[in-house]
């Protein structure tokens, strides 16, 4: 999944979003959220390039890279599990939940999985307070989940990773 | 227009920091990230005066509120000593590490607290990051976020647009940054220069790109390229002295 921006095509990749958007300074952002979402991560040369073609310096892209959350400049994981720990989960047990991932999985907020297969994420509200705790991976929705839940997630999530590790590269 | 700073009349000019104002009056507002230079960052929150217009009171950043009416300043009330004091004990937590907070810590008789980082001497003033700014290099800037913000070059590396002028560390009032200066060598943010000598003293005194650097943004041809300050005001002094004889 990382990509390598050694590599003629993956450089051309990140040089293909990054000149789809109008080289001023204020598509900065969309941009790297552009490529945050394709690549999963920022890889170096992206944040070069993108102030390149906005023309600014590297240094300013760089601080706008590790100032936002929602970049990360080192590849994330195939499956990114978001914990919610807004108010109401937080009282929900959000905590037993992200000690729970750690537990099966040996990464906290913030962190991945050294087989690059999980990210943890906590983000503040998703605005399912009904649902509390929740717990996103990927783009699914896991309402009121429980430790015993949660380990039928993980597997899940693994057994995928398993069939699909032929096809994807 | 007329406006008085802790009960001083003064004449301010028209969209001027309350400030710039009060130092050509000769009257103090404390700072830690204001720079003549530079002008006001509204970063350290040091400088806050109370600004009274009417009967409306407000703290303002006295570095970056312009001057628009006639207002009544005042720049040491029980509650600004306060936030003084306040942000001098945060930034002492952070940052013990220097002679400059060690002195403010005590001046403005800061509580006991457990510091961070004894080893940290960065305030988060922003100045070096002006300086570079301003010399047109912007290798610095800030990183991360929260606590874990500090100045640091991209990628913790050294940067390719990085001259080794040292306007940085010799803006930083804490002595943050560190330069080593070793066998007509320099390194600074993780970048090694070579270094020049002044042609008359023989000192090294600044590094190559800077020499370019120098050359590109001033042509500067006039009295010598390779002298260091000290001999090149020495020189300008001998040509204006043989100018007028
Ligand atoms: S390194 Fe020095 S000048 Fe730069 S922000 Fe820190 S204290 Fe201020
Ligand atoms: S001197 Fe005004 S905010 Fe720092």
């Amino acid at each position: 999944m990382a990509v390598n921006s050694q590599q003629p095509d993956d450089r051309h990749a990140i040089e293909k979003i990054v000149s789809s958007y109008p080289p001023e300074q204020r598509f900065t952002l969309a941009i790297m959220q552009d490529l945050q979402k394709q690549i999963n991560y920022l890889p170096k040369e992206s944040l070069q390039m993108t102030a390149q073609h906005v023309n600014a310096p590297v240094s300013v892209i760089f601080s706008m890279a590790t100032f936002y959350k929602a970049f990360s400049l080192v590849p994330k994981g195939r499956v990114i599990l978001k914990a919610c720990d807004g108010t109401a989960c937080h009282i929900k047990g959000s905590n037993v939940i992200i000690d729970e991932i750690y537990k099966a999985l040996g990464i906290k907020p913030g962190g991945t999985t050294p087989d690059g297969q999980f990210s943890l994420e906590t983000v503040n509200c998703l605005g399912a307070c009904a649902l509390a705790p929740v717990l996103v991976a990927n783009d699914q929705i896991y309402p009121k989940v429980t430790p015993a839940l949660l380990r039928d997630i993980i597997k899940e999530y693994r057994g995928q990773s398993d069939e699909s590790d032929g096809s994807e590269s | 227009m007329k406006i008085t700073i802790d009960g001083n009349e003064i004449e301010a000019n028209f969209g001027e920091t309350i400030l710039d104002a009060a130092n050509r009056s000769g009257l103090e507002i404390p700072t830690l990230c204001y720079s003549e230079a530079f002008g006001g960052q509204g970063v350290c929150r040091m400088c806050m005066v109370e600004v009274k217009e009417g009967d409306r009171k407000r703290l303002v950043a006295s570095c970056t509120y312009p001057i628009t009416s006639e207002i009544e300043v005042q720049t040491s009330t029980p509650e600004l000593l306060e936030i003084r004091s306040n942000i001098i004990t945060l930034l002492y937590r952070r940052a013990p590490n220097s002679d400059y907070m060690k002195k403010l810590h005590q001046e403005y008789e800061c509580t006991g607290v457990e510091p961070v980082d004894p080893e940290e001497k960065c305030i988060m003033c922003r100045l070096c990051i002006k300086a570079c700014e301003k010399v047109g290099a912007y290798a610095i800037s800030t990183i991360m976020r929260g606590t874990e913000k500090r100045v640091a070059t991209p990628f913790d590396e050294e940067s390719p647009v990085c001259i080794g002028c040292n306007a940085c560390a010799d803006i930083c009032p804490t002595g943050a940054i560190s330069v080593k200066k070793e066998g007509g060598r320099q390194k600074i943010w993780h970048k090694s220069f070579e270094m020049f000598r002044c042609e008359v003293c023989g000192d090294y005194f600044s590094t190559l790109p800077v020499k370019e650097h120098v050359k590109e943004q001033l042509e500067l041809t006039v009295s010598g390229d390779n002298l260091c300050p000290n001999c090149r005001r020495n020189k300008l002094a001998r040509d204006v002295a043989n100018v007028s004889k």
